[in-house]
């Protein structure tokens, strides 16, 4: 039964499901692969005949079944009708006629020795939902750690992720913002330095192809299949995780099918909390590591700001706010609703000083920027809701211009407020939301703020 | 409602008599999308090809566009420019599409040109195959002007002494469109204009 196989391919396959067409090995290592069993092949996209003969699709890929996000055209090369999935487009086009591979060869072995090398120390709170998580990861059951921006989530996961490694386990980290994966990159190449670990976001390449830790943008589980032993999800509320359908099956997809699912977040959705109650367990943690309360948001009034931000002038309770940032020489951000209006206001802001840039999601240098501002090169960002999480800046104070609108739930406010005062020595910061007019989710995040605080002082 | 083709939102629409009645085309960008294209409308006159008129001038929208539809083969996206395709012709022009090679159409699974014409809902006629597969994009300035032969008449093809007009995606050197224009010229048509979608003006 003993057939030879390639362990690269092996490697790179076993989990994935991946375009024939695409693989880093030549056409005719697959093929070898494929006539010897080891490799399987399936079509692209399954389209069946609904009950009036309207065809119904399903990306194998993604698990899309959208009928909208499919184009049906005629195909030159399967010389008939076809059709094509819209939503995953951006890995390689997946069509009826396309086809995905996966491995049917013996798995992968991973292996069973890994360091642990972070040496601070949890807080007793951090430490029992630590336990609680492991014990929830030993009897197969999703868990739920919701602690409040600020209080160390992610080193909670280091004592039951080390656990996963040691017993030969497959883990990964999904987060639905490149951002948070960025961020989580280096502190855990840090925490597991003998550990295969990669990062993968649109744009980065499979490099380590037997990777045991894996941290993923949720996009990037569309091409795994029954790849981990537990996946952990990262701010899960995070915008689009909720929105959109197929990344929760994609996240599903990518877990072997007995694998749990855990959250991990700070503003859990009403739906997730019900969700994990009925089957699993929750942590919850009301205090910071630093055991200082969050800050509370401040309102200050800037009437008319659309206005005359696109005329080029700054509201001056603002500019009152960037000058004493300066003069303090403390790190800030300015959160905007909308992208024009935040490019309209970066030419005003920037008269106060020209070192001060905006990001969007599709700002070519916004790594760069976030680093710059990190290492103190620039004296402030303004940004859309794409910092609101995962961003840990010491010192930094927030404003959020325009904050009655809808963009701005109670959730994204009460991240974008957790961005302040994380560090122990600058336990609290201003946090200020500049408004036309205040919104219920403004009064519901300062109350949810103030509940959490409260929460703290009943252990 | 669908959703852009583009950054997958929903579009906004005001309820209106003309969609109503059905009479207004149903949008395929949001606002936002559709204010990133700026028509160009360049126009030139030549000798090997009598006129070319371009649509668009290629810039960043035009840019991501061009790969999204060409190569990741998103054949949705030749509805973009439906309309603006479908007015830059009339109901009396020959259109005559460039045509792709048919082996790498089939490597593509659909022929870029002529889809757009499909989506513009404007008929043509494809007097032109490709003899080669050489492709224009991995090719220097210098290369591509001194390129053989590239396009021949399809087997039993009638040149009237009308005027044709050709059409592709993008005009960078006008290699191709002057090709064809000759191909077609010597073969007995009286004159030949272009329309391309897009402009590549060399920098």
């Amino acid at each position: 039964m003993n057939k030879p196989f390639d362990p690269a391919v092996r490697d790179f396959l076993d989990g994935r499901i991946w375009l024939r067409q695409h693989t880093p090995f030549s056409v005719e290592k697959i093929n070898e692969h494929i006539e010897s069993g080891m490799v399987e092949t399936t079509p692209g996209v399954k389209m069946k005949k609904g009950l009036f003969g309207q065809p119904s699709c399903k990306c194998v890929r993604c698990e899309n079944v959208d009928p909208q996000l499919f184009t049906s055209f005629d195909c030159l090369q399967c010389e008939g009708p076809c059709a094509y999935c819209r939503n995953c487009l951006q890995m390689g086009r997946v069509s009826v006629c396309t086809e995905l591979i996966v491995w049917k060869g013996p798995c992968t072995e991973y292996p069973t020795e890994h360091a642990l090398a972070w040496e601070g120390t949890l807080t007793k709170r951090q430490k029992q939902a630590s336990k609680e998580l492991y014990e929830s990861i030993v009897r197969a059951r999703p868990h739920l750690i919701h602690a409040v921006c600020g209080s160390g989530k992610t080193e909670i996961l280091f004592e039951p992720i080390h656990k996963l490694l040691l017993a030969g386990k497959r883990v990964c980290i999904a987060a639905p913002r490149v951002d948070v994966i960025l961020e989580l990159e280096p502190r855990l190449r840090a925490a597991f330095p003998s550990t295969k670990l990669e990062a993968l976001y649109g744009g980065a390449d499979v490099q380590a192809f037997d990777a045991q830790l894996i941290l993923a943008t949720t996009h990037q589980l569309y091409r795994f299949r029954h790849a981990f032993d537990a996946i952990f999800v990262d701010e899960a509320d995070a915008f689009p995780y909720t929105a959109e359908k197929t990344l929760q099956h994609a996240v599903r997809k990518a877990a072997k099918p007995d694998a749990p699912i855990h959250f991990v977040t700070a503003t859990p959705s009403d739906k997730l909390l019900t969700d994990i109650k009925k089957t699993g367990a929750v942590s919850t943690i009301y205090r910071r590591y630093h055991g200082h309360p969050l800050p509370g948001p401040r309102y200050e009034s800037l009437w008319n700001y659309s206005k005359q931000l696109s005329k080029g002038k700054m509201p001056k309770a603002l500019e009152k706010w960037i000058q004493q940032r300066l003069e303090l020489s403390e790190p800030f951000l300015v959160f905007f609703h909308e992208i024009e209006l935040m490019m309209k206001a970066e030419q005003a802001i920037r008269q106060l000083d020209d070192r001060i840039r905006a990001v969007h999601s599709a700002h070519p240098d916004r790594k760069q920027h976030v680093q710059d501002l990190r290492a103190g090169k620039i004296p402030g960002l303004l940004t859309t809701t794409i910092l609101e999480r995962g961003i840990t800046i010491k010192n930094i104070q927030v404003a959020v211009v325009g904050a009655e609108q809808s963009l701005f739930d109670a959730g994204a406010l009460v991240q974008i407020g957790g961005r302040v005062g994380r560090n122990v020595n600058h336990p609290s910061g201003d946090f200020v939301l500049f408004h036309n007019g205040i919104s219920y989710a403004m009064d519901q995040a300062r109350r949810e703020i103030k509940r959490l605080n409260a929460g703290g002082d009943q252990p | 409602m669908n959703p852009c083709l583009l950054c997958m939102k929903p579009i906004s629409e005001v309820a209106s008599w003309q969609s109503f009645f059905g009479i207004e085309k149903k949008k395929t960008l949001c606002d936002d999308c559709s204010k990133r294209f700026v028509r160009a409308d360049i126009k030139e006159e030549g000798d090997v090809l009598d006129a070319v008129h371009s649509l668009y001038e290629y810039d960043e929208a035009m840019r991501d566009w061009l790969h999204q539809y060409k190569f990741l083969q998103d054949v949705a996206l030749a509805q973009v420019f439906s309309n603006e395709l479908r007015r830059a012709f009339s109901n009396k022009d020959t259109i005559v599409p460039i045509p792709m090679h048919p082996e790498r159409a089939r490597n593509r699974t659909f022929a870029h040109v002529e889809t757009l014409l499909d989506g513009a809902k404007r008929p043509y006629v494809q007097l032109l195959t490709k003899t080669n597969t050489t492709v224009m994009g991995e090719k220097s300035r210098h290369e591509r002007l001194n390129m053989g032969q590239l396009f021949e008449l399809v087997p039993g093809a009638v040149v009237q002494p009308i005027t044709y007009r050709l059409v592709d995606d993008i005009y960078t050197t006008g290699t191709t469109l002057r090709r064809a224009a000759t191909v077609l010229k010597q073969a007995g048509a009286a004159r030949v204009e272009a329309v391309t979608l897009i402009r590549s003006i060399q920098k």
